[in-house]
């Protein structure tokens, strides 16, 4: 009754509550958004955290159900692009659970042994002696020094990293930090190559990551980043919304028995800026000659810049 | 709006003074890449450059700051040049690349600028060995200008030219096939066509070519098809100092050269000959018209 007898009164009072509530969201943390929710920023690390501590023991079997085994297509092509030479020290942040580490100790395995053939094919009157060292050394250093760096903000999935690097028998020029890709623990122009493979998008201040990496990198060194995209095709657009939205989450409520984690990541895929923007974000930082290349109509990209 | 989102200095100036051109990468996406244009020059020619206004970051690249006064494409370049060094060691590939990167104090993921097939490695050489040769060669027509050396006969100078220019893959012989084998390469042939014609054109034209007609063409395949024999003959030659090559050149000059004067020759038997024809053929038909007129 009162309501109605004054209703500009209502409508004033309703507008200084709103005034009200606005400033005092200003003057609060800066919102970022969680999937399609809206958090505040330190929310938002801490529940990246969860999921990924939720799903971490899961990750492999899900990543293989999920892209149909196309994610090891995709890592094996960022790899070929990096085409690391022997004595390549490789930072993979956002690594957790190693894929890219244990290809790249493979990649570089097979090079040193080419090298090494070659070298022996050259020298055509090699003494036995010679001949034996050279196996000795190819057995002593099979990566010829070269070393990855596998960081990770969350212990779990490092954890499984590590098991998994013992049971498949890697354990040379492979190193596992904790670390937040925001601010990493290593010193100015130390890596060659540094590689964050479907991480950036967790990443709470993504502008923050890309500094860093080009802190981290030598002169002449390469950022290179595998990550969903926006699809170009319309029509397969359509059928990957379909699959995403309707299809994902119940595979992992099925697998992992997690759906929220799940919606979480299809959503942040969403969320991701387009090619072209992420290609300015990583210009912006200071890379060079940045460019990028469409994996599967655009589902993935693969971001390339230098540091010059 | 970016601005706020890159404190350090450096990547404001970066992102202030960039200008984006349309670049020539293969990959999927036209990328375009970003030129720092502040001088034409490289840095050796001018060790006290003044940089354009206040720029104070810059000093704490450490050793990079040669980098940021030139485009990036002038970095390519003082890449390959650099890595040509290692092609006689590695080939012409990534490998060469990288090695020619660490020696600039870069570090070997540099190479990943370029190709993973070493095209771009040899199209560079290539170019430079062209722009090598075009250079020597105005060299010597200037000393003809002054009067200083005699002028050469046509094919004394086509010898002189290709001889020059063949001698230029001397240090990387062994590697060169490959090198053929690269340019061969489909995405490679538009480049590397352009670069063959333009340097036979160069050379005709040093040569005194003025033809405006259909001669222009068959000189310049002529001299083309005497290149690429010489090249394939000179790859597998054992002579010393590839003697053999030059002989086999020689011959192939001489034998276009007398296939010109021939060619004249043979057009001008022709039409003697047609004339003659005619003539009797005009005799043989009056001296039938005077016979049935009889």
């Amino acid at each position: 009754m009162a309501a109605a007898v004054c209703p500009c009164r209502a409508l004033l009072g309703g507008r200084r509550r709103l005034l009200r509530a606005f400033t005092r969201g200003l003057a609060a943390s800066k919102e970022t958004h969680f999937g399609f929710q809206v958090v505040s920023e330190e929310e938002k690390g801490e529940k990246v955290y969860q999921v990924f501590e939720n799903v971490a023991k899961k990750y492999d079997i899900m990543n293989d159900s999920m892209s149909l085994g196309m994610h090891r297509v995709w890592k094996d092509v960022l790899l070929h692009k990096m085409n690391p030479s022997p004595g390549t020290l490789l930072l993979d942040v956002a690594g957790g659970t190693g894929d890219i580490a244990f290809r790249f100790i493979n990649y570089v395995r097979s090079v040193r042994e080419r090298q090494l053939r070659q070298k022996l094919k050259h020298h055509q009157n090699l003494s036995w002696q010679e001949i034996a060292d050279s196996y000795q050394e190819e057995a002593v250093k099979p990566l010829g020094d070269s070393q990855v760096v596998v960081c990770d903000i969350n212990k779990e999935m490092l954890k499984v990293g590590r098991q998994k690097a013992q049971q498949l028998g890697y354990s040379e020029g492979l190193s596992w930090v904790v670390g937040n890709a925001e601010e990493l623990p290593f010193g100015d122009e130390k890596f060659d190559v540094y590689t964050i493979a479907f991480g950036i998008r967790n990443v709470t201040h993504i502008d923050l990551a890309l500094q860093e990496a080009y802190r981290v990198l030598k002169p002449g060194g390469r950022f290179l980043c595998l990550e969903f995209s926006q699809v170009n095709n319309p029509l397969l657009s359509r059928l990957y919304d379909l699959y995403s939205f309707q299809i994902i989450p119940v595979l992992g409520e099925i697998i992992a028995g997690d759906w929220k984690s799940y919606q979480y990541l299809v959503e942040s895929i969403r969320r991701f800026p387009p090619q072209e923007e992420f290609k300015a974000m990583i210009e912006d930082a200071g890379f060079l000659k940045v460019d990028y290349q469409n994996l599967t109509s655009g589902i993935v990209a693969i971001h390339s810049g230098f540091k010059l | 709006v970016r601005c706020q989102l890159c404190p350090p200095a450096r990547a404001l100036q970066a992102s202030a003074t960039l200008r984006r051109v349309s670049d020539e990468h293969k990959k999927e996406p036209a990328a375009s890449s970003s030129q720092h244009q502040f001088d034409s020059h490289p840095t050796d020619h001018q060790p006290e450059q003044e940089p354009r206004g206040p720029r104070p970051s810059y000093t704490g690249q450490g050793g990079q700051e040669s980098e940021d006064y030139e485009s990036e494409e002038q970095l390519q370049h003082r890449i390959l040049t650099a890595a040509l060094e290692f092609v006689p060691e590695h080939g012409w590939s990534a490998e060469a690349i990288a090695e020619g990167a660490k020696t600039l104090g870069l570090s070997a993921a540099a190479a990943g600028m370029f190709h993973n097939d070493g095209s771009e490695l040899v199209l560079h050489f290539v170019s430079h060995c062209n722009t090598k040769l075009s250079e020597q060669l105005e060299q010597e027509q200037k000393l003809v200008q002054l009067g200083e050396t005699e002028k050469k006969t046509t094919d004394q100078f086509l010898r002189d030219a290709l001889e020059a220019r063949l001698r230029m893959l001397i240090p990387y012989i062994e590697k060169w096939p490959q090198a053929i084998s690269i340019l061969l390469l489909p995405h490679n042939i538009p480049s590397s066509l352009s670069l063959l014609t333009s340097m036979i054109d160069d050379i005709w034209h040093y040569a005194g070519d003025r033809s405006t007609d259909f001669n222009w063409y068959t000189r310049r395949a002529v001299l083309t098809g005497i290149y690429n024999t010489t090249e394939l003959v000179m790859i597998q030659d054992t002579s010393p100092d590839f003697e053999d090559t030059w002989r086999f050149l020689e011959n192939r000059v001489a034998d276009a050269v007398n296939m010109d004067s021939t060619a004249k020759q043979v057009k001008s038997t022709g039409e003697a000959l047609v004339q003659g024809l005619m003539g009797a053929a005009v005799t043989v038909s009056t001296a039938a018209r005077a016979l049935r007129a009889e």
